[in-house]
């Protein structure tokens, strides 16, 4: 059986490269999945310890966050959309307008 | 059986729901809200006659009806609303509600008649102020008695001020507010002192202060005083803290400038102010609380030392007015002079019953006055009237019968409760030098108040007409006629209700008032009071040449000649078919008269002295008052306008303070928690 740090090392190295994408992405769309790529390095702990501990709460709760990570996907892109269509563009450093 | 005393509320709350109505009402009502106030205190009347039914035979009701506070932790102190009904209060809510109903009918004459506008603001303003008085008359405790006492002032202050377009009934109005005020904030320290002291503010039971205070002197009570004041000496600062809201409300000296300039509203209002409400209040609330007084003679003496010194110094300045109100207004400061005497010299039956018959001829002579005003277009300058007495001799008979009384000429109501304030300060006064002196006083304002009140007749009515205007008077209508005709019989026979002298002399017993206010709850009697006075105040009667009759009639001649012989100079200088003024031959006391004693120069004078203290004051509230409440809102206001620059917009700066942040939390953790 793999053991739980192959698990915990893998999804740190995911969390890590989503966390690099927004910080250095202005793409609207990297950035995006950026945020997935670190949904997803969450997930995986999830399911790592559930198999770790035996229990299956870890699972379903997984399932549930997969379920809502696309529901988020359609949200995301909605806000693109809009987003090009008030500046013309997706770069995410152009939208301050929603300030002071 | 359906007792009154359910319906004690009811009196207090219809006044004030003719407020709420001519309020609310405004211009759609019937006469602008007068018949909804005169159906109000009518109905007060009623239920005000039915206590006072039941209070005989010595029923006092005590009731608390809310309470609004109490004590936490082992104090058990309670703010609460009640009504004390005993004859004291019944007696008087008689006699407000009765004047106000009056009031409210003369008013159809003095104000629907005369075409004012903004009505429904002048009769909700009397409504509030009836209700205000009603609630006064009925509380149970100091601290109601406050409040009351502060919306009578209030009301004082929005009828004075009525016509408010002009020029000097705002700042009249203005002046009654501050100066009453000026009296209140020692009333308020009094209220918190006594709250402090006994725990209490009831007026009766054996848990009242008054009792509570007994028993301190007695010694067999341990109550708080600040320091190692002595107990004595601390119930007479509470005394006199209280009698400063007393004597600005009764305006007495020195705080008795706001009274004739009061005379800037309207007729009636003046006529319920002076008779039954605002300056009533006052001298009420000292009989109210007479048995705390009692037990302070230093205090006593003051009351009796001011009220005969305001007496004599008010009757002065009212013989060189010329106009009607004044002289009136002048009188009121006077005769509330005699009723203040009465209480400082422990006649509590004479002061009120003196304020029982002073309400009625009062209230009789103001709307008696306003008739004139009326007949005379608004013209108040006596000096403009004359002969009126042929045109409009309803209002003669009732104005003289009321000015009868005024002067204290046997047998009108206010020759019985003059003589025998007289009596009570001169059998007290012989054995005590300042009781004496008050009692100088007022004997010597005697023949002043017969001379002005007769002068005041005989312009207005005598002689020949000096105007075209005394010669064609306006015809006066029922609803003036009407309220006159009442109080004229009143003044005539309200003063057979006590007439000790006759009773004294005849054995005939005549003493009805005496022994309504004997009965009653055990302490709020007459009886118990003197009891009191006897034995704490060191009050003993005294006589002339051994004999009470010698001294009884002594008393009484005195008293009756002085004002006969006021009369007669009256007379003889103005009763002439045409009077010129004599007010030459005063000399240089002439123009003292005329600025009454120079007494607003002087409170101006001593505010323009003390404008630097108040300035400080203003200053460090500005300064440093304020300067705390702005410093703390400008560095919320600062920090917030600084802080608000990190929010940038860009969400790349957000994710990057969001991973800074989270880094930094793991790094604290890791030091603080040993993972490292």
């Amino acid at each position: 059986m793999v053991p739980l740090e192959y698990y915990l090392v893998l999804s740190s190295a995911i969390f890590c490269i989503g966390l690099f994408g927004i910080l250095t992405r202005r793409n609207a769309l990297y950035f995006l999945m950026s945020v997935e790529l670190m949904m997803n390095a969450a997930i995986l702990n999830l399911v790592a310890f559930s198999l770790h501990w035996g229990n299956l709460t870890g699972q379903t709760f997984a399932l549930f966050a997969i379920a809502l990570a696309a529901a988020e996907v359609a949200v995301g892109i909605g806000i693109i959309l809009a987003l090009y269509r008030n500046f013309g563009d997706i770069d995410v450093m152009d939208a301050t307008t929603m300030r002071w | 059986m359906v007792s009154a005393f359910s319906y004690v509320p009811a009196i207090v709350l219809l006044p004030f729901i003719s407020f709420l109505v001519a309020l609310f009402g405004r211009e759609n009502l019937p006469k602008k809200g007068a018949y909804g106030g005169i159906a109000a205190t009518a109905g007060s009347l009623l239920l005000s006659i039915w206590v006072f039914f039941s209070v005989r035979g010595g029923t006092v009701h005590e009731e608390t009806y809310y309470t609004w506070a109490t004590g936490v932790g082992d104090q058990a102190w309670e703010l609460t609303f009640g009504a004390l009904i005993d004859p004291l209060s019944s007696l008087m809510l008689v006699i407000v509600t009765l004047i106000a109903l009056l009031v409210h009918v003369f008013s159809l004459g003095y104000m629907n008649d005369e075409g004012e506008t903004d009505l429904p603001r002048y009769y909700a303003g009397l409504g509030l102020f009836t209700a205000s008085m009603l609630g006064f008359v009925i509380a149970d405790n100091l601290l109601m008695a406050f409040i009351f006492f502060e919306l009578v002032g209030l009301c004082s202050f929005l009828l004075i001020g009525f016509w408010y377009r002009r020029d000097s009934p705002p700042s009249a109005a203005k002046k009654a507010f501050l100066v009453t005020r000026f009296g209140d904030y020692f009333f308020l320290i009094g209220v918190v002192a006594v709250f402090t002291t006994f725990g209490t503010a009831a007026f009766a039971g054996p848990e009242s202060f008054p009792a509570l205070a007994e028993q301190a002197l007695n010694g067999t009570v341990d109550v708080w005083t600040p320091g190692d004041l002595g107990v004595e000496t601390w119930f007479t600062i509470i005394g006199l803290l209280i009698l400063g809201g007393v004597i600005g409300k009764s305006a007495q000296f020195p705080l008795h400038t706001w009274l004739p300039d009061a005379m800037q509203g309207p007729t009636p209002v003046s006529a319920l102010i002076h008779a039954a409400t605002m300056v009533a209040a006052g001298v009420y609330l000292v009989a109210r609380m007479y048995g705390f007084y009692v037990l302070t003679p230093t205090t006593m003496a003051i009351i009796a030392l001011v009220g005969g010194f305001t007496a004599l110094f008010a009757a002065t300045m009212g013989v060189v007015k010329k106009e009607i109100k004044q002289v009136l207004a002048y009188s009121t400061i006077s005769q509330y002079g005699y009723m203040m005497l009465a209480l400082g010299a422990g006649s509590y039956v004479a002061a009120t019953f003196h304020l029982m018959t002073h309400a009625f001829f009062k209230a009789l002579l103001f709307l008696g006055a306003g008739a004139v005003i009326i007949a005379m277009h608004h013209n108040e300058n006596m000096w403009d009237m004359g002969g009126l007495k042929n045109k409009m001799p309803v209002t003669y008979l009732t104005f003289l019968a009321g000015s009868l009384a005024l002067a204290g000429i046997a047998p009108f109501s206010g020759f019985w409760s003059k003589d025998e304030i007289l009596y009570e300060a001169f059998i007290y006064g012989l054995n005590d030098p300042i009781l004496l002196t008050g009692w100088i006083f007022g004997l010597l304002a005697v023949p002043v108040t017969a001379f002005y009140t007769f002068r005041m007749v005989f312009l207005t009515f005598h002689g020949n007409p000096r105007t075209e205007t005394a010669r064609n008077p306006e015809p006066l209508g029922w609803n003036v006629k009407g309220p006159l005709s009442v109080l004229g019989v009143l003044a005539v026979v309200a003063g057979f209700v006590n007439m000790v002298p006759v009773q004294k002399l005849t054995g005939v017993e005549l003493d009805y008032l005496t022994q309504w206010l004997d009965s009653g709850a055990e302490g709020l009697t007459y009886s118990g009071y003197n009891a009191l006075l006897a034995e704490y105040a060191g009050y003993e009667a005294g006589v002339v040449a051994g004999s009470e009759t010698t001294t009884l009639l002594i008393a009484a001649g005195l008293g009756l000649g002085l004002a006969v012989v006021g009369v007669l100079v009256a007379l003889s200088l103005y009763n002439v078919d045409e009077p010129v003024e004599h007010t030459d031959k005063l000399g240089g006391a002439k123009d003292v008269l005329y600025n009454n004693y120079y007494q607003d120069e002087f409170q101006v004078w001593l505010s323009a002295r003390t404008q630097d203290v108040a300035g400080v004051a203003d200053t460090f509230d500005q300064g440093v008052v304020d300067g705390v409440v702005n410093g703390v809102s400008s560095v919320s206001l600062v920090g917030g306008d600084r802080i608000r620059r990190i929010q940038t917009g860009i969400v790349g700066n957000y994710a990057l303070l969001l991973t800074l942040g989270l880094t930094a939390l793991l790094v604290v953790f890791a030091l603080l928690g040993g993972w490292i």
